[in-house]
């Protein structure tokens, strides 16, 4: 469940990630200065063969991503027919789609521990070494606790579905909070016994 | 230093899994998303700058790809889409909420409630309609139009926010920061 | 090894009907976890064994219609549990292995009366009959303390309390003791001696289950033998050994 997007090993893991995000910047920068439709479906049509060219599962998986931007599409399709400025819904809507896709593209080509790597430098630089270490046991810390937090909710949902027949609502949240809160104070007494941050 | 590193950590994992749990109805029937009000918990009980760190922890991590926004969705794909600018609100919402329970003293209930809809809703729906104006490539005035009828939702969500840093106030009075008698 | 032999032990007064197991399995994510299990429970004291992993706890879970098996049917006094909760929430309680992941409530009576909403009455009907309850046992007193301010064993007599007040015919426990210290357990093992409900307690610790009339071990999603708890109990703790020789921690 909690796993990064990546199905599968591909060249684009080899380019650094520093690079790969310059030219995700760059290449956003450019269509949003694109007005013609037909250039912005274009850069959709590139962002479609870069993902061809590292392999079909790539390419549906990246499509399947973009199913949250269906009701904004909807609702720019709607909204330019009804105001008859069509072309100009067209090109949005490509932008979207090309800047979203790529953008996944470079996430789903990216390795955590590169990405992290990339982080810690970046603040070396600025002789942030400390930070940089804390930086890296919080990450670890929310990927290590995001599924204990998600079983205790299960729990408690299965603890309301035990006594009633809805759906839990707002009222198991407390409980989770707490459960985070004391998961804190724990985890913190455990960092200490072991030299602390 | 380790509990508010710790404290910080686990926040952001609460709002994490407020995404991953649809399961949660709000109010009789109506299953919405429970995520932003783990933002504006963080804000009311870390305090401003711890609670906006803890969220922009998490948006760190939603950036490096992991699928802990609402719906599974995750990646640098999120900061593209026309709700980018909800994203980029977040800690801002949630320093404000913050913000507001540690400088207004007056009861938790009514502090907190004040808070959250100033953050979670003045400053968050600012920032998001900003975001998606440009992404949809719109004006102010249209974007307000698509953002309006998700108010009420965000207001019972800020009332929620209330009772439940209130319950944690109760049981661990010396969580919310801001309100620890020296 | 497969053991297989019809209990002779008392049945439970009244509720015969009982809960059945009909063929059920349960598959999740393409791995098989119940096979094929059918049971006729009617006993008034029955406990499962099992080591982790077993199966026991799903078993649990499709009694308590918290999940539906992939085949076959489960029946709780002729009541679909998964589909029919209404019903089934008046005839079957859970009480759940940790008590910090079972309480909702920031206060004792507000947690009590949750399962009397469920039953239908309002909630000043509900607080009120949560407060008789507590007065019934002498702790009047608790009705608006905090739950968090409550001791461990105190938690878990709140969380028996909470589901006994529905009246349910059945009560299900899963691993009760595990969570509770010495003194605690003794003055839980007591308090459920007394219960004129159907209780069936799942354990992967034999040393609970002596007392039952009838005692089911389940590995590997299957009934492995059930019958007199010394003769079950006996054969799973021989098992538990030869394993625990045996097999190194994969």
């Amino acid at each position: 469940m909690l796993a990064l997007t990546c199905p599968v090993e591909t060249p684009l893991h080899r380019v650094p990630v520093g690079a790969k995000l310059l030219g995700l910047a760059l290449f956003v920068l450019i269509i949003t200065q694109l007005k013609a439709p037909a250039l912005a479906w274009l850069a959709v049509l590139l962002v479609g063969v870069l993902h061809m060219a590292l392999g079909v599962q790539i390419l549906l998986f990246s499509i399947s991503l973009l199913r949250p931007l269906l009701p904004f599409l909807l609702i720019i399709a709607l909204w330019h027919a009804y105001t008859g400025t069509l072309a100009q819904g067209s090109t949005t809507g490509a932008r979207m789609i090309a800047a979203v896709a790529l953008a996944n593209l470079i996430t789903m080509t990216s390795r955590l521990s590169d990405i992290v790597a990339l982080l810690e430098r970046s603040l070396a630089i600025f002789n942030r070494t400390l930070q940089a270490r804390r930086l890296a046991l919080a990450i670890a810390l929310v990927i290590r606790f995001t599924p204990v937090l998600r079983d205790k909710s299960d729990l408690l949902a299965d603890a309301w579905r035990a006594r009633r027949n809805t759906q839990p609502r707002w009222q198991i949240l407390p409980p989770l909070a707490l459960a985070a809160i004391d998961d804190a104070e724990r985890v913190a007494e455990a960092l200490s016994a072991r030299g602390g941050v | 230093m380790e509990r508010q590193l710790t404290l910080i950590s686990l926040f952001s994992a609460l709002i994490a899994i407020l995404g991953l749990v649809p399961r949660i109805d709000l109010i009789s029937g109506v299953p919405i998303t429970a995520q932003s009000m783990g933002v504006m918990i963080a804000g009311a009980v870390l305090g401003p700058r711890r609670g906006a760190l803890s969220v922009l922890l998490f948006l760190l991590l939603v950036a490096l790809g992991l699928p802990l926004l609402a719906g599974g969705r995750g990646g640098l794909g999120a900061f593209a889409s026309p709700t980018a600018g909800f994203l980029v609100g977040f800690p801002v919402a949630a320093f404000m909420t913050g913000w507001v329970v540690e400088h207004w003293r007056a009861f938790l209930l009514p502090t907190v409630f004040v808070g959250a809809a100033i953050g979670g809703i003045g400053v968050l729906y600012g920032f998001g309609i900003v975001g998606m104006a440009i992404v949809l490539n719109k004006t102010l005035l249209e974007a307000t139009l698509l953002a309006v009828p998700f108010i009420a939702g965000d207001l019972i969500k800020a009332a929620l926010t209330a009772f439940i840093v209130q319950s944690l106030f109760r049981a661990r009075p010396s969580i919310i920061m801001s309100r620890v008698v020296r | 090894m497969f053991l297989f032999r019809s209990t002779t032990a008392k049945l439970g007064t009244g509720e015969n009907v009982g809960l059945q197991l009909y063929r059920a399995s349960y598959s999740v994510a393409g791995r098989q976890i119940l096979s094929g299990l059918s049971l006729h429970l009617t006993e008034q004291r029955i406990g499962i064994v099992g080591r982790n992993g077993s199966g026991k706890t799903t078993l649990l879970r499709l009694l308590a219609g918290l999940i539906s098996p992939t085949e076959g049917y489960v029946r709780v006094e002729d009541i679909d549990p998964a589909k029919n909760r209404n019903m089934l929430l008046a005839k079957l309680g859970i009480l759940f292995q940790n008590p910090d992941h079972q309480i909702i409530f920031p206060t004792v009576e507000e947690e009590i009366a949750f399962g009397l909403r469920q039953l239908g009455q309002s909630q000043s009907e509900a607080l009120r009959v949560a407060r008789d309850i507590l007065l019934k046992e002498e702790l009047g007193h608790w009705a608006p303390r905090p739950t968090c301010e409550l001791s461990q064993g105190q938690r878990q007599f709140l969380c028996l309390l909470s589901v006994l007040a529905m009246q349910p015919s059945t009560l299900l426990l899963d691993e009760p003791y595990a969570a509770l210290d010495l003194p605690t357990q003794l003055r839980l093992r007591h308090r459920l001696a007394n219960l004129p409900q159907r209780l069936i307690t799942i354990s992967h610790d034999p040393s609970t289950l002596m007392q039952q009339d009838r005692v089911i071990w389940i590995e590997g999603g299957s009934i492995q033998a059930d019958g007199e708890p010394d003769e079950v109990l006996q054969a799973f703790s021989i098992e538990m050994h030869r394993i625990g020789r045996e097999e190194c921690l994969h």
